[in-house]
């Protein structure tokens, strides 16, 4: 009886030319989707390979001039002379932090293309370095990428409704279910073979073919990820499959279960989703930043025009820089005290931005259970590297690399200063101050990120047990009433 | 027959009470799109006033120093809104709304607060474009999959029809009913348009004028889709199927679609490849030599040996050269960079003949001044602005450098010369062109849902006949 209910259920999808369609449907979904996702990794990775190539190639290519340059007197301005510790510093650095795409980008681009992922570095303010960002179409933004993970939330609940509304309908409306059940089938097996055999043809062969694609594309992609991507998949469509279930164990016509099963979607995919992100904004407002704007310039101003102060404020912070110090310091030296004392001052604003986004961050790990959609979203975009945890990693790698660079040059401008190098004699160029550029602190790629939580795929799969229980007790009552009929007949 | 109709759906729609729930959250969910969206545009208009007036009291007071220095600590300015922008604000998350100008520099707009974000906010937040965009044509097709479909259904239509009631009244009451109560969710946003009418000084009215009608167009094509389908399919069931599959496609699939398509298209460079382009063509031996054409010349024009001599500072006049020579560049590199994204802009205008939801999507940002479009116009009357300011340094420099003892400095009177940046987005006639595409799609698809009622309405005569 099972194989035949099987056999009966593929050969009608066959009749109605779906099972073709389907494959030819979800191949194409899981191809574009890919292709797409992996053509933005893969510009994001050659960005930042060309980076660190520009790094290097500023290294080598000071290193092969520097006989040259310790041969020649000519003059030299400090901010165009490579070899100074000063024009390195605030102008011509070639030094990048940046945050390379993993192998799992392709499932989700989440933000990353609208959060930085690389950064010039330079001796300046920490709020004018991350505040950097590649100019895009902004309506591309807007509009998101075509990825894995906006098929498997947004698509193939549709196409599982698209297919699975009528199931059991169609047969009870068409007095096809009462035949099966004088052949001692039941109603709660063919729904059974119905609906899995249904979504089997939609999410099958989207996840293999997508799976074959990641692991043949992205080769450094592990096992335990690709199980990760294909474990989320099949919790969420497992959800969406039981909801299919109950919708249609409630014994209402096909046009009745489709509008149900829509407005379902569109209340779990697109209207929640909306409203937490509304709800989010408005309970923990982000800070405005054309305000923050007018604390940073204020912050510079002050810290310009108590420059003196500033600066024994940080000789204080740092006596080892002080020493041998007369107490006039050089430019390079001020401009260093300057940018600390803004960053000291901008401080409580940063956190304050801080807070508010960990506040909403909060927000959203409670608010996520009101929508498998926005549990789905969140977990593949984690998988995928572009959540907020690895970026927060990376900004924290970020900002200690920053620090390193100004220690860096505050102690090495601070040693020139004191040997004279950046004034030898009166009215001749500088010494060169920085014979080898690679003495200067490169960032730390290879940052740790923190591990995902899959905790909340438990909360789907209960919800979907939850809606499978509820429908399979409708469906035997069915079962029984249907029987008591047909012992009538 | 139209009052007929309206009796019979409303008795139809309340012993449903489907639509009317949906109706009801519809209109719900819109109110408080208004309202949030109200409060974020007032906050925002509001810190634009405050941060622009302290910049310029800024400016003012930055005491005495060289013209040049006052080039280099520049000035900050704000992107405004306009009102429409509570109703649509558009790609306003997306891109910068600060723009730094200041010496040597062309700088890109910064702070984009999409940034500050979390990555749940890709899912879209609940403003009134969002709702009146993808959720109201979802309630057209939920209210009107049924309207002649089910009829046939029944066989009412059949009865209806032998009792002599018309085939294109029937079909066109139906649609009118259908377009009447989609209509009455554009209430609470044609009263905000008044509302902002009346309350602002500078009153956008053809913009808001022809927000609202483009709009009433797009909740026609909706109803006039959903009349059709339901009078073409055999059943409602087919109907409601094929309206939300032309749904999902349209709002959801093919707008991605069409952008990411756009931008492989039309490919940009990536940032970082934009500003190592921008710095090795500035400062390169070609400005070198320029430079020092431009100060034999000067020489030669006065018939001197030194610069000493010259009646002038030759330094603000160098510093205004090497301005000019920039500018150039920042010319050529940007307008280049800005025909890549203008490309990507049309191409994605152009897939507006897939989805009418791309033409109302562009023409709705446009008219509210939140598209890419009028970003360009802000950033383009920014950069004049920081032009004329060097302009008025270096000059000022130039004539008067050479008088001081020492070092010169200028004060508030200079500082005053130059006018505070006060954008205002020009008449939306002039943007026009930029949307042809938008708005010959939105007709294209006026006209092509018109031919196919036709089409339907004749379906029905033959039924009649039948």
């Amino acid at each position: 009886m099972k194989r035949l209910m099987l056999v009966t259920e593929f050969k009608n999808l066959w009749r109605e030319k779906l099972v073709f369609a389907l494959l030819l449907t979800t191949s194409v979904l899981a191809l574009v989707a890919f292709l797409n996702a992996h053509y933005f990794a893969k510009k994001q990775h050659d960005v930042v390979l060309a980076a660190q190539q520009m790094q290097q190639q500023a290294i080598q290519d000071a290193k092969a001039r520097l006989p040259e340059r310790l041969a020649s007197t000519a003059d030299y301005k400090w901010w165009e002379d490579p070899y100074d510790l000063r024009g390195q510093a605030f102008y011509l650095m070639q030094n990048y932090a940046t945050k390379a795409p993993l192998a799992t980008s392709p499932i989700a681009t989440g933000q990353a293309d609208v959060l930085p992922y690389y950064f010039k570095m330079l001796i300046k303010e920490k709020q004018h370095i991350v505040h950097q960002y590649d100019y895009v179409h902004p309506l591309s933004l807007l509009l998101g990428q075509f990825d894995l993970s906006f098929v498997i939330v947004y698509l193939l609940p549709l196409l599982i409704i698209g297919i699975c509304f009528n199931a059991l309908a169609s047969e009870r409306q068409g007095g096809q279910l009462r035949l099966q059940m004088l052949q001692g089938g039941s109603a709660t097996r063919l729904l059974t073979y119905q609906l899995l055999l249904r979504s089997a043809l939609i999410v099958l062969p989207f996840l293999s073919i997508s799976s074959l694609l990641l692991v043949t594309i992205r080769e450094q992609l592990g096992v335990i990820e690709l199980l990760s991507y294909n474990l989320i998949a099949l919790c969420y469509s497992g959800f969406w499959i039981a909801l299919t279930a109950w919708v249609n164990s409630r014994a209402k016509s096909a046009a009745n279960n489709a509008a149900t099963l829509v407005t379902c979607w569109l209340a779990l995919v697109i209207v929640v989703p909306a409203l937490v992100n509304t709800s989010i904004a408005l309970l923990d407002p982000t800070p405005s930043r054309i305000h923050y704007i007018d604390s940073l310039r204020a912050a510079s101003d002050d810290a310009q025009k108590a420059s003196e102060k500033t600066l024994a404020q940080y000789f204080q912070d740092h006596p080892e820089l002080a020493k041998n110090g007369s107490g006039a310091s050089d430019y390079a030296t001020k401009k260093i005290a300057t940018i600390n004392s803004v960053e000291r001052a901008m401080e409580a604003q940063d956190v304050r931005f801080l807070t508010a986004q960990q506040a909403q961050q909060h927000n959203a790990q409670k608010l996520q259970y009101l929508s498998p959609a926005l549990i789905a979203q969140t977990l593949l975009v984690d998988l995928a590297g572009n959540g907020l945890a690895r970026h927060h990693a990376f900004m924290a790698e970020v900002e200690a690399h920053h620090q390193a660079l100004q220690r860096f040059f505050a102690s090495e401008i601070a040693k020139a200063n004191q040997k004279g190098d950046f004034a030898p004699c009166e009215g001749c160029s500088a010494k060169p101050t920085l014979t080898d550029l690679a003495d200067i602190p490169q960032f730390n790629s290879d940052f740790a990120t923190p591990v995902n939580n899959y905790t909340p795929l438990i909360w789907l799969l209960l919800l979907a047990a939850g809606l499978l229980v509820i429908a399979k007790r409708r469906v035997n009552k069915l079962d029984s009433a249907n029987n008591k009929e047909v012992l009538v007949v | 027959m139209f009052q007929t109709t309206l009796k019979k759906e409303w008795l139809d729609t309340k012993r449903q009470g489907q639509a009317l729930w949906l109706g009801g959250i519809a209109i719900l969910l819109l109110l408080l799109a208004c309202l949030t969206g109200f409060k974020s545009h007032q906050s925002y208009q509001q810190a634009v006033t405050e941060v622009s007036q302290s910049e310029q009291l800024r400016w003012l007071n930055q005491g005495e120093k060289g013209p040049h220095s006052a080039a280099h600590y520049g000035i900050y300015v704000v992107k405004p809104t306009t009102p429409l922008a509570a109703l649509d604000a558009g790609l306003q998350a997306y891109q910068g709304n600060v723009l730094r100008l200041e010496a040597h520099i062309r700088n890109d707009s910064m702070f984009r607060s999409a940034q500050d974000s979390l990555p749940m906010s890709r899912f879209g937040s609940l403003s009134p474009a969002f709702v009146l965009q993808v959720l109201l044509p979802l309630l057209i097709i939920l209210i009107g999959y049924p309207l002649l479909a089910r009829e046939r259904e029944q066989g009412t239509l059949k009865q209806l029809l032998a009792s002599g009631a018309s085939p294109a009244k029937l079909f066109i009451a139906k649609c009118a009913l259908l377009f009447v109560i989609s209509c009455l969710f554009l209430l609470p946003v044609a009263l905000f348009l008044l509302y902002s009418q009346v309350t602002n000084a500078e009153p956008h009215t053809l913009r808001s004028g022809l927000f609202l009608l483009f709009y009433l167009v797009y909740l026609l094509l909706w109803s006039l889709l959903t009349t059709t389908l339901s009078s073409l399919l055999p059943t409602a069931r087919r109907a409601l199927v094929a309206l939300l599959t032309i749904w999902a496609f349209t709002t959801l699939l093919l707008p991605k679609l069409a952008m990411n398509i756009a931008t492989t298209i039309h490919p940009q460079g990536s940032g970082q490849a934009f500003q190592a382009k921008l710095e090795s063509e500035v400062y390169t031996e070609a400005r070198v030599e320029a430079i020092a054409q431009f100060k034999q010349q000067t020489l030669t024009q006065y018939g001197v040996g030194n610069v000493e001599d010259l009646p002038f500072d030759y330094a603000g006049a160098q510093l205004q050269f090497g301005e000019q020579y920039a500018d150039k560049i920042f010319d050529r590199l940007f307008s280049a960079r800005l025909a890549q994204l203008e490309a990507q802009s049309q191409s994605y205008q152009l897939a507006g003949m897939l989805t009418p939801f791309i033409a109302i999507q562009t023409l709705s940002m446009a008219t509210a001044a939140s598209d890419f479009t009028h970003q360009q116009a802000f950033e383009n009357a920014a950069e004049q602005h920081r032009r004329m300011m060097q302009e008025v340094l270096n000059f000022n420099q130039r004539d008067h450098g050479h008088k001081a003892d020492g070092h010169y400095t200028a004060g508030e009177e200079l500082w005053q010369q130059i006018p505070k940046f006060a954008f205002q987005y020009p008449n939306f006639v002039r943007y026009l062109p930029h949307y042809v595409i938008s708005l010959f799609s939105l007709s294209f698809w006026l006209i092509a849902l018109v031919l196919l009622s036709f089409f339907a309405i004749k379906k029905l005569r033959l039924e009649e006949q039948r």
